[in-house]
Formats: structure tokens, C-alpha cells, sequence
């Protein structure tokens, strides 16, 4: 352990395994890359990914950077239990500015990646700087190396991994990289490794674009420390039998996330042409039968995990036959199908493969096209705005069309790849449909339907993001007669919980789909650490880093009024399906906003308190504006 | 009947093989992981006896690759210090008598014999002493331990799937019935679209 002991800490080390005590500092500007060495505190105060994730950002803010600029860092930060042998430990934060949102951001992306790092021996990677030359960087454990990545120049995603493993002659390199939207600075685009794990949301592509960094690529041989390994197999062991057993589990491995699409639609709460509604006739073409009876041909999941959500997907006849996508999972085949008014399936699939191709996140991709579609349908825009091309819901080649002029900022495309704001300064006029919080657009669950989830969207501290708090499922199936005050616990309890997930490294599904327990994650943290938590001391640091990134957003400028649901969730009722009709009363939700801010400990502008604030380590941060 | 019955245990009891369904394997590599913590006593699945390859997007395949336990194994032919035997069909490695010249890495016609900075000797399966760890932890039954007679049964298996996907699928299209071979999706489909640079050029050509 090379973990420095706090000064007057008495006994010695608290941590004794799971932390490998190295952060990895990697600045493009210079040309080089040096390794710091963290202490204990800063270890049992952020837990890790997400957590180290935002101090580190929070530590760099200066005055005047913009998230595209040199000075603006992104961390790479897998969990301090990424890696281990317990379900589904591969998850990796990217932490950085969002150019999307101007905001605190984070994205996080399953796979091996973040295991890879671990391996390397860092618990995080910091990226300063910007190159001189485009350029890939090649991490070999304690070799690391800024080289030459012109030849990737516009390569495909997955085309550059294979590429560059060929390169580096080593198959079981790990990849992360951008697509030609990244070198574009589409303020959207994504970044991919292992094919198509995808860091998608919030535009971390685009950060890398403007660093001139094609990919990272990492080769790490190291073992991970653990402190009680027996400990761990047993518990881990235990926790895989209960998986295995679980009677949902096959149909997990089947279906994954595509389940979603008819459980969403008889609910109600599907996207639908740009929002306008939440109900999908042809749901039942794009569904997760359709998926696997017609189109999987292969199984994939992420490091150590049982439930292999991901489907490797190949369109077999029509226009896009060969192409072959892992994917989609309900999100994507949500945003590129219902919302854009697609009822075939292949077309889902070529969506999402031109997507995962050129880099940008499927989410807000799908919400950019449908607006536009809709603006041009109601005529809030001409045929001259949208290059002269004809566009109407459900129609495929056009819409195949506009994601390639999004990723190549061709015409519209150019538009578009500013994502909501930046189409808002064009197109003032499409400001009522475009469904966005802070910049960044609604993921797929309706706002409308109860009340949980346009409050999660509007307090989400990155934007409209479904995987900060999704909790229209149990609001809607067992939370009905709950009262208002339940039910804004319910978020708060997402936004507790689930930050825990990205700071420990691993993903949330085994939790929330098939309800492991979560008091297990502080078995395994104290199992692999030697220090004794529980779930609510863990819940505690989390808590702390939902204040931080708050106050992060706060110095940034969001107030109050940044803190609401898409205009269209007040406006335009839902016009098909069970909750046809229903829309937010804008007096309701300002009184719900004030419930949450008081159960939170914030005060009436959503400001934390200063004793939240000096706990998490940022009220130096807002004291000094 | 009994008799029969238990002279077809104790052939089962007798000869084991491990082996592989690739069609099954999600890639989520658990099996690296037991395999590791179980003979290495580490959380290192670069130490693991058995790896999974990866391939994407053509074709897509994850391949678990492990040792066979051949009966005449390439391995122990390799080997210059006699180092590797044979012991109630398992091929062992004796670590006294192994130099580390690595022959048979490169020798073994599967790859399935691996190496690490930290270790001298190679690292092949050995099959936990008969209990291996990899099969009990396979999420989807992509690593079988059967009886060796019925190996067969699981490459039947494999490769009557394999003719599933090659031969010819029909399809319609616009109430047209066509016909389409695995083998045409491969190639077709996947072109490479220009850049947003080589259009430039060659719109400046056309020019």
C-alpha cells in the first residue's frame, strides 16, 4: 500500500487494502505525466470514481475557463471496488465541465476500462492540458506515453480500438476513444471502449476532442489489493447464488434493457414524438421480442457481471442489412425510435450503431432530431432551415441523415451538435419543445406522469438524466397513495443511493432490477478495505458529494431557476394513452421545490447550508465569489 | 439395469473434460477472476488460466480459451527440461524443472498456455484438482465439465449452430419472398463512409 497515513492518526493506517493510494496526472500541454500519491482522508471522505471525480474538478475551477479550453481537466475514475470480484464491478466515471451544460458533469461507462486502470495501478486518471498533435495515449502499467494518433483521424469508434490493438499488437488492450463527433467538439459526443460501452451523456467526447486526444488506450497487469479476500469470496459467492437464482435473471440475459420498451408504453410513459406524447402505437415493433426473435445473435456484459444486459444485435434483410450493433438498450431504442417516430426495428439498430460510429450519445441525439422534426412539421421552421430536406416522424433516411450531419457539423448538423442551447440561440422559436434541463435533454421517461420524475429531472445536478433518480417505476406501481412528502424522499433517496454506485465502481442494475440488497456494497467495501461502514456512513459521503456538486453548479451560475422540468412538462398535456391529459401545475411543482429544498437542508434559493458546505469541503468555494 | 446404470457412473467418474460453448459466453470474464483468486490467491485476471478473446464486429465471437488437456499435447513435446507430465490425464507443470523458456507458450496450438511479469513458470489449467472453479462460476453455462465421451455432443451442438447461422435465410420483403446467406452480410453493409476531409477532396476533384 503506498497510501500516505494522516498526520496524527493514531494505529497507523486505517486503510489496508481495495485503494491503490495513485492518482495518475497526464498533462498534454507539457508532454508529461506524474503520479500523485493521495492521503487516507481524501480516500474515506470521496470513496472514489465519481467522488475523487468531482473533488479533483472542483479543486481545478477557475475564473473564466470554458469546458472547451486547455485548462478544463477530465478525470477518468473507476471505483475503489471497480475491478474486484463481486456482480458487476466495471463501472468508470468521466468527470470534468460538461460543454454541453457549462456545468458539473459526470458520465459513466461499464466495460473493462476502468478495471484496466485499476490494474495499471491508478485509481484515477486526470487529464490536464491540451496536445500539441492529435494525438492517443498509451498507458503500459508504469510506461505512459503521449503518441502520434494521426492516422486514427476520422476513424469510426470501433474501427480505431481495432486499429490501435492491432497497433499495439496486444488484443487485450483496453480502448477508450471518440468518434469523428469528438474530434468535431459535438458538444454531445461520446466516448466508446470495449466496442460499445459508451461514457455517453454530458459530451465527455468532446472534451477530448479538445485536448487532441483520439483514445486512451491501457494495458494493466497489477494485482488489485484486497484486505479480507475469503471475506470477499464468501460474500461474493453468496451474492452470485442469489442472481443466479433469481426467476427474473434469464429473462435479464435475454432481454437486458429492452424490456423497458412495453413495460414503458403500457404505462404511459414512453417518449413520443418529441414528447408531445407518451404513448407509442407501434411500440410492439421496436420491442424486445422483436430484438430477440429476429435480430440477437450474441450476449455481452461488462466485467463480472452475471446479468449480461447487452445485446449484440445484426439487421439481417432490408437496406441496412449487416449492420451489427451491441445495443440498444430501452433508452436508445427509445429515443431513436418512438421519439422520432421509427416503427422498424432495423432502423433502430442502424441508429444506434451510426451513434455508437461516429460518437454522439443516442439520448440527446434522438431528442435533437425529433425537435427538429417537429419544427419543421409545425412549421416553425423552413425547408430552408433544415437543408431542403423534407422531414416527417418515422421517416428513416432522413433521419439517418441528420445524425451523420451532427457528428460531421454539416449544415443543420452544425446547429444541432450545440445541442439545446445553442439550436435555442439559433431558433429561439423552438424554445416551448425542446425538452431540457440545464442544457441537457430529457432522457426517456415522461415528466408528466406523477410527480417524482419531473422533480428528479429538474434537481438532477447534470441535467435531464434519468439515472440520477428513476423513480417513476415505484412511484407508479406502489407509491400512489404515498404523500407528497414520501414521494420527494423517494428522489432524494436516488440521488443518495445511486451516487454510491458510480463512487464505488459498479452498476446499479443488479440493485434496482433485481433487488440485491444493497447493504451488501459496505460488506464488500470493508471486506476489500479493512474499514468497517456501514450503509448509512456510506450514504453519508454520498449525501456530501450531491452538496458538492450543487455548490460546484452554484459558483457556475445555476440558481433556482435553472431547477426545472422542461416547459413542455407544464404546457402540453400528454394527448394519447392511460394518462392522457395529465401535465404539471407550475404552482404544485415551485411547492414541491420548496419541500425538497427543505428536506435537503438548503435554503429557499437551493443553496446548502454552510455547515453541508464546510463538510464537503466547498464552502471556500462560494464564500469566495 | 442397475448395473448398467452404474457402470455408467463410474465411466462418467472417470474421465472429465472442460470445455467451451462460445455461442453462450457473454464476455464478462468471471471465470478470469475465480480462476485467479482460487490459484493465485490474488484479484488478478491477467493470472488466470483461462482468458476470454473477444472479437467484434466481424465476426462477433467470445471464445473462453483454456487448456484441453490434450492426450499428446504439443506443450510436453516443446518442453527441452522435460518439465511437463501427464498425471491422471491432467498436463502439469513441474516448477522445479521448469527454466521459463516459455516453449511451450508458444507451442500450445490453442494459446492457451499463459505468462506474467511477476511469474517465472507458465500459467496452464491444471483443473482445480478435479473441482474447477471457472464452470461453477459461469453465469451462462459457457464452460461445461462433462464426460469426455460426450465432448462430441457439446461440438455438434457448436457446430450445428454455426450451420444455423451460415446457411441461407428467407425473408420477405414488400410480399416478395428473397433469399439472403449469412455469408453476403458479412460483406456487404459495413462500407467505410467518407470523412468529412475525403469528401472535400473528392468533391475538389470533381470539380
Amino acid at each position: 500500500m503506498m497510501l500516505l497515513s494522516s498526520e496524527g492518526t493514531e494505529g497507523g493506517a486505517r486503510i489496508k487494502g481495495g485503494y491503490l493510494g495513485n492518482i495518475l496526472h497526464i498533462d498534454l500541454t507539457a508532454g508529461n505525466s506524474y503520479v500523485e500519491e493521495y492521503d487516507e482522508d481524501f480516500a474515506l471522505k470521496y470513496i472514489g470514481g465519481r467522488g475523487f471525480g468531482a473533488k479533483i474538478v472542483m479543486d481545478n475551477l477557475k475564473e473564466g475557463v470554458k469546458p472547451l479550453d486547455p485548462e478544463n481537466i477530465i478525470v477518468i475514475a473507476p471505483g475503489v471496488l471497480s475491478g474486484l470480484y463481486l456482480p458487476s464491478s466495471g463501472k468508470t466515471s468521466f468527470v470534468s465541465i460538461s460543454p454541453l451544460t457549462g456545468i458539473y458533469a459526470d458520465s459513466n461507462m461499464g466495460g473493462m476500462f476502468g478495471v484496466e486502470i485499476r490494474q495499471a495501478g491508478y485509481d484515477a486518471l486526470v487529464i490536464h492540458g491540451r496536445a500539441k498533435e492529435f494525438s492517443y495515449i498509451w498507458i503500459d502499467d508504469d510506461t505512459i506515453e503521449i503518441r502520434d494518433a494521426s492516422k486514427y483521424k476520422g476513424m469510426k469508434s470501433t474501427e480505431t480500438e481495432r486499429e490501435l490493438k492491432e497497433d499495439l499488437r496486444d488484443e487485450a488492450v483496453k480502448v477508450a476513444t471518440i468518434g469523428v463527433a469528438g474530434e468535431n467538439l459535438v458538444k454531445f459526443a461520446c466516448v466508446n471502449s470495449e466496442w460499445s460501452r459508451n461514457a455517453g451523456r454530458t459530451g465527455m467526447g468532446a472534451i477530448f476532442g479538445s485536448k487532441n486526444v483520439k483514445a486512451i488506450a491501457v494495458r494493466g497487469t497489477k494485482d488489485l489489493p484486497v484486505y479480507d479476500m475469503d471475506k470477499l469470496v464468501e460474500l461474493s459467492d453468496k451474492a452470485y447464488k442469489s442472481l443466479h437464482e433469481h426467476p427474473m435473471m434469464k429473462f435479464w440475459q435475454e432481454e437486458g434493457l429492452m424490456s423497458v420498451i412495453d413495460y414503458a408504453n403500457t404505462l404511459g410513459i414512453i417518449p413520443t414524438h418529441n414528447f408531445s406524447d407518451a404513448h407509442f402505437e407501434d411500440a410492439d415493433k421496436i420491442n424486445g421480442e422483436v430484438m430477440t426473435t429476429r435480430h440477437k445473435i450474441g450476449d455481452s456484459a461488462c466485467y463480472s457481471c452475471p446479468m449480461a444486459c447487452g445485446n449484440i444485435c445484426l439487421v439481417k434483410s432490408g437496406k441496412y442489412a449487416g449492420t451489427v450493433t451491441e445495443g440498444p438498450e430501452y433508452e436508445s431504442a427509445a429515443m431513436l425510435g418512438s421519439n422520432v417516430g421509427i416503427n422498424d426495428f432495423s432502423a433502430v439498430l442502424r441508429g444506434n450503431y451510426l451513434c455508437d460510429e461516429l460518437g454522439i450519445d443516442t439520448i440527446t441525439s434522438g431528442s435533437m432530431v425529433a425537435t427538429i422534426i417537429e419544427g419543421y412539421e409545425r412549421g416553425l421552421l423552413s425547408l430552408e432551415d433544415v437543408d431542403g430536406i423534407a422531414l416527417s416522424w418515422g421517416d428513416d433516411s432522413s433521419i439517418m441523415l441528420m445524425l451523420e450531419k451532427i457528428a460531421n457539423r454539416d449544415g443543420i448538423g452544425d446547429v444541432l451538435a450545440e445541442g439545446p442551447y445553442g439550436v435555442i440561440e439559433k431558433f429561439p422559436q423552438l424554445e416551448p419543445i425542446i425538452s431540457h434541463v440545464k442544457g441537457m435533454d430529457q432522457s426517456a421517461y415522461d415528466g408528466r406522469v406523477g410527480v417524482t420524475m419531473a422533480l428528479a429531472y429538474a434537481t438532477s445536478d447534470i441535467g435531464a438524466h434519468h439515472a440520477r433518480a428513476w423513480t417513476i417505476a415505484k412511484e407508479l406501481e406502489v407509491g400512489a397513495d404515498w404523500t407528497l412528502e414520501e414521494k420527494i424522499d423517494l428522489v432524494i433517496y436516488h440521488q443518495t443511493v445511486r451516487p454510491l454506485f458510480d463512487m464505488l465502481g459498479v452498476c446499479r442494475l443488479p440493485w434496482i432490477e433485481l433487488g440485491f440488497d444493497e447493504n451488501t456494497y459496505a460488506d464488500f467495501y470493508a471486506a476489500a478495505t479493512g474499514v468497517k461502514v456501514t450503509l448509512d456512513d456510506l450514504l453519508e459521503k454520498s449525501r456530501s458529494l450531491y452538496n458538492l456538486t450543487r455548490a460546484i453548479n452554484m459558483r457556475m451560475g445555476v440558481t433556482r431557476a435553472d431547477d426545472h422540468p422542461p416547459e413542455r412538462t407544464f404546457n402540453d398535456p400528454i394527448k394519447t394513452g392511460p394518462h392522457a391529459g395529465e401535465h404539471m401545475d407550475r404552482e404544485f411543482f415551485e411547492r414541491m421545490l420548496d419541500i425538497y429544498y427543505e428536506r435537503r437542508g438548503w435554503d429557499t434559493g437551493g443553496r446548502p447550508s454552510d455547515e453541508q458546505l464546510r463538510e464537503c469541503g466547498a464552502l471556500e468555494l462560494l464564500n469566495n465569489r | 439395469m442397475d448395473q448398467e446404470r452404474d457402470r455408467g457412473q463410474l465411466s462418467i467418474s472417470q474421465t472429465l473434460a472442460l470445455t467451451v460453448v462460445p455461442e453462450r459466453c457473454s464476455g464478462c470474464r468471471t471465470c478470469e477472476i475465480v480462476c485467479a483468486i482460487h490459484n493465485n490467491k490474488v484479484n488478478n485476471p491477467k493470472k488466470a488460466r483461462i482468458r476470454v478473446l473477444s472479437l467484434y464486429p466481424q465476426p462477433v465471437i467470445k471464445m473462453p480459451i483454456v487448456c484441453k488437456q490434450c492426450k499428446d499435447p504439443k506443450c510436453m513435446d516443446s518442453c527441452p527440461t522435460d518439465a511437463i507430465y501427464i498425471e491422471n490425464g491432467i498436463v502439469k507443470i513441474n516448477n522445479n524443472e521448469c527454466m521459463g523458456c516459455h516453449a511451450c507458450v508458444v507451442s500450445c496450438p490453442f494459446g492457451a498456455i499463459y505468462v506474467h511479469a511477476d511469474m517465472d513458470e507458465p500459467i496452464k489449467c491444471e483443473l482445480c484438482g478435479g473441482d474447477p472453479q471457472c464452470v461453477k462460476a459461469c453465469p451462462k453455462n459457457a464452460i461445461i465439465y462433462v464426460p469426455e465421451h460426450t465432448l462430441g455432443q457439446a461440438n455438434r451442438l457448436i457446430d450445428t449452430l454455426k450451420y444455423a447461422h451460415l446457411n441461407e435465410m428467407e425473408y420477405f420483403e414488400h410480399g416478395v419472398k428473397k433469399k439472403l446467406s449469412y455469408a453476403q452480410i458479412e460483406t456487404g453493409g459495413l462500407r467505410k463512409d467518407k470523412t468529412k476531409a475525403e469528401q472535400k477532396e473528392g468533391d475538389a476533384a470533381e470539380q
